[in-house]
This record gives structure tokens, sequence and C-alpha cells, in this order.
């Protein structure tokens, strides 16, 4: 009981650090290139993504969607995602439905609410599931390449790698920021509950006032980042077909390719068959 | 054929009432490796940037004369044509790296500018700069050093003929700068590059350099063979610029009389042991001894810790660590890049917590204190001082601390500290935009305001000039009577030797030296084995004689006297 009024007591920030955060954004971006999923071609995914990404939608069978929801549960494991976007996961599918169930309860409503909301969180959480599969599995730079092979225009994948590489410079400046207000700032006294609440506020606050050292830093380090891009040709490829044409030239299908997408037909098929036999 | 020719040129900033260059006319030859010092300001980075075409093309402004560089006339071609002639290597390098991984980053260039062998370019480039094998890492695992020679493999990849590096190694330890210009001088030796380098280590300039061109107020003074550049030592100085040590030495004999006049002064330890040949060592008087310690302040037990990693295994910084401080004590913590310097200082302030062992301060383990009390006690001093500015004002900055713990006469205090460190004039100012020095002011005025027992500095002097570290030296020294415990992580062999009277050499996470700075510095193979480079002056005296342990210029004068 004590340990257990310890750990609540320890706060968001310390539980929660930028170090953590910045961790699992790396790991989920990079930390994942040698698995199953990393190793196919983006277009491939993507395609594959169109479909489990939209079919779900206009299908109530639950015997397709449960199909489906296994199916993509078992590439999210291949995938091996990180912790958080996990969680995130469950948060957002709770947030989507989970509630409703409870509302449904509260306001009189029975159990024969759960075959509806079963069918709904079956979609969300296929979605879901399968959006988490293609945009950690894959690591940005692939990922990038099979959207500008279908077409997306270079600046909006190159935007998508560069957000990636920043991304950890950010936090840890914005890490920093943070603890320049932990080590000068005078944080109210957190014993008891109210304290506890004051102390939350106070936290939130902080994080906000963070923002504004932070993005002026970020501006001072990008001047040097915008001259470095033109002297490397960035503007010059933009308008160049050539430098796409290389660039796409690195993409694959290999006979992994066929398996997954053999699999996946598979057991879209097999769950078509039991819907249509029940 | 020369690799620069500039002709008449002068260069105005949008905006700015005067220009910034003046009137310049220079040539620079094939295959030069080119030093350009000068005060700052006076338009070296400017002048960089006219050489690869981002002045005019990039960034506007009024630029008259004419730049001609690898035969091409830099206002009527592009920036892209001109980069493949012009490598460049900004002061922030960290900023100019725009891919995950080390490859895609060296490739980068060579891709964008649609060469179908982009890959073998970008690997030949990686080899050059010695990163061979670290092809697949992704850059942050790469040190500081590591990720400079990264920066200028993209740079190299596009072979261009002229490579122009800023303050390359302002931000490392002895061993990566070595590196660096190892790397450089392989560059211009073997494969015909020119090089130009924004420099103001002198002691690197006299080892690798061909040519100084010394500016000032935006013109060029004189562009002269490295050897007799460094002579110019009155000139140089007044520049702020302040030649190797041994030239100083010999300069000051010179003036006293010891040293003939007719013969060029040494710039190197090498050219120093024949000029000071018929020197003899007097060795001190009385020896000093250590006053007894002080009560600990802070002490490790048995520390131990780990850090997360995106991949495999958590890293190891500290296993076991047992270290104490005193009160009163001036210490310099040394080691390379990544041995665990700011770590221990970030354990210090309780910002990370040991996996195993304890740290306490004034007898309390950090865990149990509660952070109000803990920041009146001890104080971080970051490297990068813009991380410390949270307000709008340095003022404000200044402030911040005392006014939200309601500290009687916070105001007065705040204009006591912004005199004490002459901010008063700047004291409205965002503190990013300060320059360099102010900056560090700044920042150390903020360390002090709780009046902490215990300061602890990260790097005080890194990225600063020489005039601007000896300013901050000045105000450390300054410092003595209002902070007791001052530990300072560093780099700088010249503040360390000026200034602590305990030396820390940390080496993966173990403490492999600790001391004195007579015991730490005379002791080779430890010094050797840690990539520790004593100052130029210590490694010249004792080659004149094995016995001579001297720290500074006027120490060297006093111990070495005609025999």
């Amino acid at each position: 009981m004590n340990r257990l009024s310890k750990k609540l007591s320890e706060n968001i920030l310390d539980k929660f650090s930028m170090d953590f955060l910045r961790n699992q954004v790396l790991k989920n971006a990079y930390g994942n290139d040698d698995t199953i999923i990393a190793g196919l071609d983006p277009r491939i995914l993507l395609a594959w993504y169109l479909f489990f990404g939209l079919v779900p939608w206009f299908v109530n069978d639950i015997p397709f969607l449960m199909g489906c929801f296994l199916l993509v549960m078992v590439t999210t494991l291949l995938a091996r995602v990180a912790g958080l976007v996990l969680f995130l996961f469950a948060l957002g599918v709770f947030t989507q439905t989970g509630y409703l169930f409870l509302a449904t309860l509260l306001f009189g409503g029975d159990a024969s609410a759960v075959a509806p909301l079963l069918i709904l969180t079956l979609k969300v959480a296929t979605i879901s599931l399968a959006s988490v599969t293609v945009f950690s599995g894959l690591d940005p730079d692939k990922l990038s390449n099979g959207l500008m092979w279908y077409g997306c225009p270079e600046r909006l994948s190159f935007s998508i790698s560069y957000a990636y590489r920043m991304l950890p410079m950010l936090m840890e400046e914005f890490q920093n920021v943070l603890l320049s207000y932990r080590l000068r700032g005078n944080p109210p006294a957190h014993k008891t509950l109210g304290g506890k609440i004051k102390y939350l506020i106070y936290q939130v606050k902080i994080i906000m006032q963070s923002f504004y050292p932070l993005m002026l830093n970020t501006a001072k380090r990008s001047r040097t980042t915008v001259e470095a891009l033109e002297l490397r040709g960035y503007r010059y490829a933009a308008v160049n077909q050539s430098v796409k044409k290389i660039k796409l030239a690195a993409l694959k299908v290999s006979c992994n390719d066929g398996i997954f997408l053999a699999v996946s037909l598979l057991v879209v098929a097999v769950s078509v068959l039991i819907s249509t036999l029940l | 054929m020369n690799a620069v020719e500039i002709d008449g040129l002068t260069y105005t900033y949008p905006g700015a009432a005067q220009p910034t260059l003046r009137n310049i006319s220079l040539q620079i030859e094939q295959g030069d490796f080119l030093a350009v010092v000068g005060n700052n300001g006076c338009g070296k980075s400017t002048l960089c940037k006219v050489l690869n075409g981002l002045i005019p093309h990039f960034i506007t402004g009024e630029m008259e004369g004419k730049a001609v560089v690898g035969g091409l006339d830099t206002r009527k071609s592009e920036v892209a044509v001109l980069a493949r002639k012009v490598g460049y290597v900004y002061q922030d390098f960290e900023n100019q790296i725009v891919r995950p991984t080390v490859l895609d980053d060296a490739s980068y260039s060579c891709l964008n500018y649609a060469f179908p062998d982009y890959l073998d370019r970008g690997r030949d480039a990686l080899e050059l700069c010695g990163l061979k094998g670290r092809e697949e890492d992704y850059v942050w695992q790469l040190s500081g050093g590591q990720t400079h020679l990264l920066a200028l493999a993209g740079a190299v990849s596009l072979q261009p003929d002229i490579l122009i590096l800023d303050e390359p190694i302002a931000q490392l330890d002895p061993m990566h700068a070595d590196r660096i210009y190892e790397v450089l001088r392989n560059l211009n030796e073997n494969h015909g590059k020119t090089i130009v380098v924004i420099e103001h280590h002198t002691e690197y300039i006299a080892d690798y350099c061909k040519h100084v061109l010394l500016m000032k107020d935006g013109r060029v003074r004189w562009m002269l063979p490295t050897d007799e550049a460094l002579q110019r030592v009155g000139e140089l100085e007044e520049c702020n610029i302040f030649p190797p040590q041994v030239t100083q030495a010999a300069y000051a004999l010179r003036e006293r009389g010891a040293l003939p006049v007719d013969i060029p002064l040494p710039t190197t330890v090498e050219g120093g042991r024949a000029a000071f040949a018929n020197l003899a060592y007097v060795p001190p008087a009385s020896q000093y001894t250590d006053p007894a310690p002080g009560e600990t302040t802070v002490s490790f037990r048995d520390v131990s810790l780990a850090y997360r990693s995106v991949k495999g295994e958590p890293r190891t910084v500290f296993e076991g660590l047992d270290l104490d401080i005193h009160k009163g004590e001036r210490i310099a913590l040394i080691g390379s890049n990544g041995a665990g310097k700011s770590t221990l200082m970030k354990l210090m302030v309780g910002l990370l917590k040991p996996n195993a062992g304890t740290v306490s301060l004034l007898g309390e383990a950090i865990g149990e204190k509660r952070a109000e009390d803990l920041s009146r006690q001890i104080s971080l001093v970051y490297q990068n001082p813009e991380e410390m500015f949270i307000k709008d004002s340095i003022r404000g900055d200044i402030a911040y601390a005392m006014e939200v713990r309601g500290i009687p006469d916070w105001q007065m205090r705040t204009d006591a500290l912004l005199s004490r460190f002459r901010l008063t004039e700047l004291q409205n100012r965002d503190g990013r935009l300060l320059s360099g020095g102010q900056m560090r002011r700044a920042s150390l005025a903020i360390g002090i305001a709780l009046d902490p027992e215990v300061l602890l500095l990260d790097e005080p002097t890194a990225n600063l000039d020489i005039a601007t570290r000896r300013e901050i030296m000045a105000v450390l020294t300054d410092m003595k009577d209002i902070v007791q415990t001052v530990v300072i992580a560093t780099h700088d062999m010249q503040l360390v030797c000026q200034w602590a009277d305990r030396i820390v050499v940390l080496q993966d996470g173990k403490v492999v030296a600790d001391g004195p700075r007579d015991q730490v510095f005379s002791d080779r193979k430890t010094t050797q084995q840690v990539g520790i480079r004593p100052p130029e002056i210590f490694t010249m005296a004792r080659a004149l004689d094995e016995r001579a342990l001297c720290y500074t210029i006027e120490e060297f004068l006093d111990r070495f006297q005609e025999g």
C-alpha cells in the first residue's frame, strides 16, 4: 500500500519525462528496421494499407472484421511497435467507443448494446492498427519514397523524413528548457491533494511557457539548416525529374512482399468464407 | 591557376548602414591551406559566404567588385553550380545534417545533383573523412567530432576543389580536433584540395596551415606564409588573436633581451627546442603544499547509471563510481567527449537519478531533498546558454528564480548582479540576441542568482574566441569570493591550468586520475591514455627540462633564464 501511494505520488513529468518520449519516438521511427514489416516494399505496404484502412469502414460483418482485426494485430506485433504508440492506440480506442458502452450501461442500457459497439470498436481498432503497422513499421524514408512513387510531391516526402530527423533535436531542446524551469522555478508544495492539483496546473503552465524559448532557439538553429539545404542542392533536386528516378530505383518488390500479400488475402478470404457459412 | 580571385569586393548586408567587407582583393592559390583570422565581426564568415555564392544569390544585399572561384564568376553562376566547386562546413555543423543515417547524409548532395553513383560517392567521402564502417549508423549515435566529420563528408562528396570550414574545432576535445585536421591535411596534400579554415587556435594554424590571412574591420590586413604571419605578435594581439604560447613566450623573451632580435620566433614546440636551447631551468624556491580538504559537500557512493538506448542494451555510463567534492575546492572535470562529464553534473543537481548508489549533497541524499532547497544549494550552468534563457529579457531571466521564491530585495539583487557582470546596459535584450561572451556572462549571473553553495559549469569557454575566453576566465576568477565550491567540465586546458586546484579525469565513466595539476599533468601515462593535451607551454617546458612544470607563459618566463 505504501509503495502504491508512493508510486502514485510520483508526478507525470517524472514518469513521462521528455527523455522517455524522445526515446519512444526514435524507437518508433528507427528502432525496428530489422523486422519483417520494415523489410517490405513501401508501395506494397501502402496498397495493403489502402485496403485495411478503408474497407472496414463499409463492412458490418463481425467475422470479416474479426478476421481483419486479427491480421492487423499480428502485423502490429511483427512490426514491433513501441510501447507508447500501443498505449495511445488503446487510449484512442477507449475514448472512441469504450466510454459509449459505459454510458449505455449507466443510462439503463443492457448487454445488447455490446454487439453494435463491438462492430464499431473492431472497425476503429482494425484501421488504427493498420495505420500503426504502416506508419511506424516502416522507417520514415521508406515511407516517403513509397508516397513519392504514388505521385506525392517531393516536398511532402522530404518533410516527413526531415521532421523525424528534427524531432529528437527539438525534444532535446524542449527537455533542456523544461529543466531550466525545474532548476530555477519554485513549484507549489504537493503533499496534499489540493497541492497536487496545483502542482499539476503549475506543470502544464510551465510546459506552455516553454514553447516560447523553444521556438526562438529552433528558429535560430534553422538559419543554418536553410542555407545548408540550399548548398546541398535541395531546391535543385525538387525540380529535377532524374533525381526522383534515382531515388525510386532503390525500391524493389521481393519474395517476402508476395508472401505477405498472399497471407493477407488468405485471411480475408477465410473470414469472408466463415461469414457466409454462418 | 588560382583557386580564388577576389577583386575590389565590397559587400553590405541588407539593411546594414556600414559595409561588412570593404574593398577586398586577394588570391588564393590552388592547393593552399589557408587560415583566416580576425576579430569577431571582422567579416570572416561573410567572406566565406561570398566564395560559395550564398552571397549574393541567397543572402541579398549590395555587392560590388568581383569574385572568381574555380574559374567561375560567383555572380554569374548559380549556387548549385558553385556548390560543386566549394564545399562549406558551418560552425554549428550539426544543423547542416538533414538526413537520419550517416551514408544517407553523406550522399545527400550527390543525390540532389542527380549523380547515379551517389551512394558510391558518399561512401568514398566517408572513407576520406575516416567514417568508414559507420555508414548505417544514425546521426544521433555519433559523437560531436564524428558529426563534424560527417558534415565534412557531406561537403567532400561533391568533390569540390575548395573546402571552407568555419571554426572546425571550437566544440571538440583535442583528440577529435587532431583527427579533423589530419583529415584536412590528407585532403590537402594527397587530393589537391584547397582548404580555407576560419580558426583562432593558433597552435593548429602553426601545425597545419600554409598561409594566414588577417582581416580587420572588413579589410584584408595581410596574407602571409604561416611562419612569417605568426611572428607578427603585436599586430595579431591587436586583433585579439593570440599566437601559439611558444611564440608568445619567445616574443616576451626577446623584449627582455634574452633572445636575439634577428632570428625568427619559434611557432611550434620543435622550433622552440632550438630557439630556447641556451635557457636554463631554475627550480622554484618553495614547493606548494596542499591545504587539508574542507568538509565534504557532494559525495558519490557506488553510483551506477545507464541510459535507455533506441536499440539493444541500455548504455552504461557509470558503474560503482565513488567521488567526494569538498568545500572550497575548484575542480576541473576533464575527459574526452562522452566520458560522462555532463552526466555527472546532471546527477549532482538531481536531473538524473542513479540506478544504484547515492549522490548526496551537504550530507543529505539528493533524491530526498525538496527541489526548492536543492536549487538554493547547487546550480548548473549549461553548455549552451540559449537553453537557460526562458524569459524575454536577461533581466527577467536573472530575476526569475529570486522572484518566484519571493526573496526580499530581489529587485536590488538583480541590479547588483547585472552590474557585477556588466550587463546593465543590455538588461532588456533577449539573451539569444547577445554575443557569445555576453551570453556566457548572463548565464553565469543566472547561475549564481540564488547564492548556491556549489556551482557547476558545463564547458563555460566552448565556442568562444580567445579574447572572450580570457574575459570569461577573468569573471570566473573574480567569482571566487561569491561561490565557495565550483566544478567546471571542460576541454580547455588553459582554463584548467590557470583556474583549478583539483583536476578529476574521467574516462568511460571512471575516475582515472584525481589530484592537483602537477600530479595529473606530469603523469605521462594517464595523459596519453586519456588523450589530455596540456597547454603548449607546459609541453615546451618539459621538452627543455623534464622537471619543469609550467602552466602559464609567466611561469615559463620565471623558470627559464639565460644560462
